[in-house]
């Protein structure tokens, strides 16, 4: 009964936060409500006891992906003050065809998914269980995941890199 | 989940609530009496006496500065973002306060025993970059801008390190559990270091955690976001008042939970050198005198080492630590992966530590070099 309040109260405000991001006129405040939003489906990861799935969620979304998005705002734009500015464009409509678009298919996807297990009440994985899964049965989709990582990395500062003399 | 079983047999979320105020009262006194005791050792390191007229030896000087700082006017500039300026201290501070919530003080008690124990405090431990972020955008100020610039070019480049520096620790609890299995919950690593802290199998990795821990706190000589003769004040230079000794605190707590998560995975926490079945005061003295001998040294490096340029700071971290933490990682997993004696550990690692600090002596003795650390140019020399 506790954990469907707790639900309920992280749920409208995970909806609340995201609808600051896209109404909200500043983009360091869309930004920011991003961070909260991520933030609380990490709490709901939590609720359903997959810890190492919330930690993860708020070591990427959380602590890199948002840092990310803010460190970007700020190289890229000359007034820090995050003053009122126009963020929509002639693209709102295509942005939310995309929007319904891409809702309707997770919807879909979703409802019409036989779930694994007992989703009335979700139990705890060890993370023992996670790591063999990971390292073990699938360990060369694994390896192969991280060297496309890495070459995206060298990429990038090949990309972003300074030549001599410039 | 829970350590052991609920005081006096109260429901857990009672009991969560005791033990939570009882560590952030702690933390309390240790940040009022670490900036007393922070001045007074700097002004013995500079032959002052430091504060002396607050009571006997100054030691009501934490109180009285938390009193003053409290009564101050809380200014918000006219241009700052409102919101975002007057939420960031707090969004700075509660990652912090949440690294509390982790850490072992003694045998089985701390606030709550996480399976993911270590995962959690650097998971937790990136989302300070927002808060600091967050007051460099809404201050309306380009000093404060420069300063979140800096701090989190620093703070993600030196989390990399030491992150590998911890996994390093739990490659080896693997070794020890007798299962083949490591572990990430604290006090299970610190009851693994009954017989020697892993600070003697991986010196090397105590040095880079150490090193990157630094930078995260933004202490000397990694002060760079905070640098007062570049930038004025860092980050927080338009806050006032007590949401500047929000930002105060935060860094003070940070290095108090920095220092006891240090202590805990490296130099063996409550377990050495008095043994798991020793009594929890001697325990919980073992730990904080572990953790106040890290806070001493940060003290200490402070008032040697001059402030880095940010260059330098930034090859320092991608060009040597985060190479020595890998090189770390992987002569781990040979030794561990043959069952070779733990002698040979502590060997290969000393090894890089030698190395490391030869490194860093080289570069910090010689006139002008122009490599791992950074360029140096002495005056004169023409810059293309």
């Amino acid at each position: 009964m506790a954990t469907e309040v707790i639900w309920w109260i992280f749920a409208l405000g995970i909806i609340a936060l995201s609808a600051g991001v896209v109404f909200s006129r500043s983009v360091i405040h869309s930004a920011i409500f991003l961070i909260g939003s991520l933030a609380g489906v990490g709490v709901m990861f939590v609720i359903l006891t997959v810890e190492f799935l919330a930690l993860t969620q708020f070591l990427i979304y959380g602590g890199a992906v948002t840092v990310l998005v803010l460190l970007a705002l700020m190289l890229t734009r000359a007034d820090p003050s995050g003053r009122a500015e126009k963020v929509n464009g002639p693209q709102a409509p295509f942005a939310l065809l995309a929007g319904i678009g891409v809702a309707a298919v997770l919807l879909v996807a979703a409802l019409s998914t036989e779930w694994a297990g007992n989703t009335e009440s979700p139990t705890n994985i060890a993370i023992e269980a996670i790591s063999q899964r990971l390292f073990e049965d699938f360990g060369l989709p694994f390896i192969l995941a991280s060297v496309l990582l890495l070459v995206a990395l060298v990429g990038a500062i090949i990309v972003a890199r300074q030549e001599e003399g410039e | 989940m829970l350590f052991a079983d609920p005081l006096f047999g109260l429901p857990s979320w009672i009991d969560a609530i005791i033990r939570i105020v009882i560590v952030v009262l702690v933390m309390t006194v240790f940040v009022i009496y670490s900036t007393y005791g922070e001045r007074k050792l700097v002004a013995r390191f500079q032959q002052r006496l430091g504060p002396m007229r607050t009571g006997p030896w100054g030691l009501w000087q934490g109180f009285a500065d938390a009193i003053k700082l409290v009564g101050k006017e809380d200014i918000r500039p006219k241009n700052a973002d409102r919101w975002v300026f007057e939420l960031a201290p707090y969004a700075t501070f509660i990652p912090v306060l949440l690294t509390l919530m982790v850490l072992p003080f003694a045998e089985n008690w701390g606030v709550r025993n996480l399976a993911l124990g270590v995962f959690f405090v650097f998971a937790v431990l990136g989302l300070n970059i927002v808060g600091i972020l967050m007051a460099g955008l809404g201050s309306g100020n380009k000093y404060a801008l420069l300063g979140a610039v800096r701090a989190a070019a620093q703070m993600i480049s030196y989390e990399i390190p030491l992150v590998v520096s911890l996994l390093c620790v739990v490659m080896i609890t693997g070794a020890d559990t007798g299962n083949g299995v490591g572990t990430l919950n604290l006090n299970t690593i610190a009851a693994l270091q009954e017989d020697r802290p892993y600070i003697v199998l991986q010196p090397l990795a105590f040095l880079i955690f150490f090193t990157a821990m630094l930078s995260e706190l933004h202490r000397a000589p990694f002060d760079i976001p905070v640098a007062e003769s570049e930038i004025v004040g860092g980050y927080f230079v338009e806050y006032s008042g007590i949401r500047w000794s929000m930002f105060q605190l935060t860094e003070y707590a940070s290095m108090w939970g920095f220092a006891v998560f240090g202590s805990v995975v490296f130099l063996g926490g409550w377990a050495w050198p008095f043994g798991v079945d020793s009594h929890w005061a001697l325990q919980l003295a073992t730990t904080f005198t572990k953790a106040l001998a890290i806070v001493v040294v940060i003290i200490w490096i402070r008032t040697t080492v001059p402030r880095l340029r940010i260059d330098q700071l930034m090859n320092f971290s991608w060009k040597v630590l985060l190479e020595l933490s890998f090189l770390q990682l992987i002569v781990n997993g040979i030794i561990l992966y043959y069952d070779w004696p733990q002698e040979l550990l502590a060997l290969t690692s000393a090894v890089g530590a030698g190395f490391l600090i030869f490194l860093i002596i080289r570069h910090a003795s010689a006139r002008s070099t122009k490599g791992l650390l950074g360029t140096y140019r002495t005056l004169g020399a023409s810059s293309s």
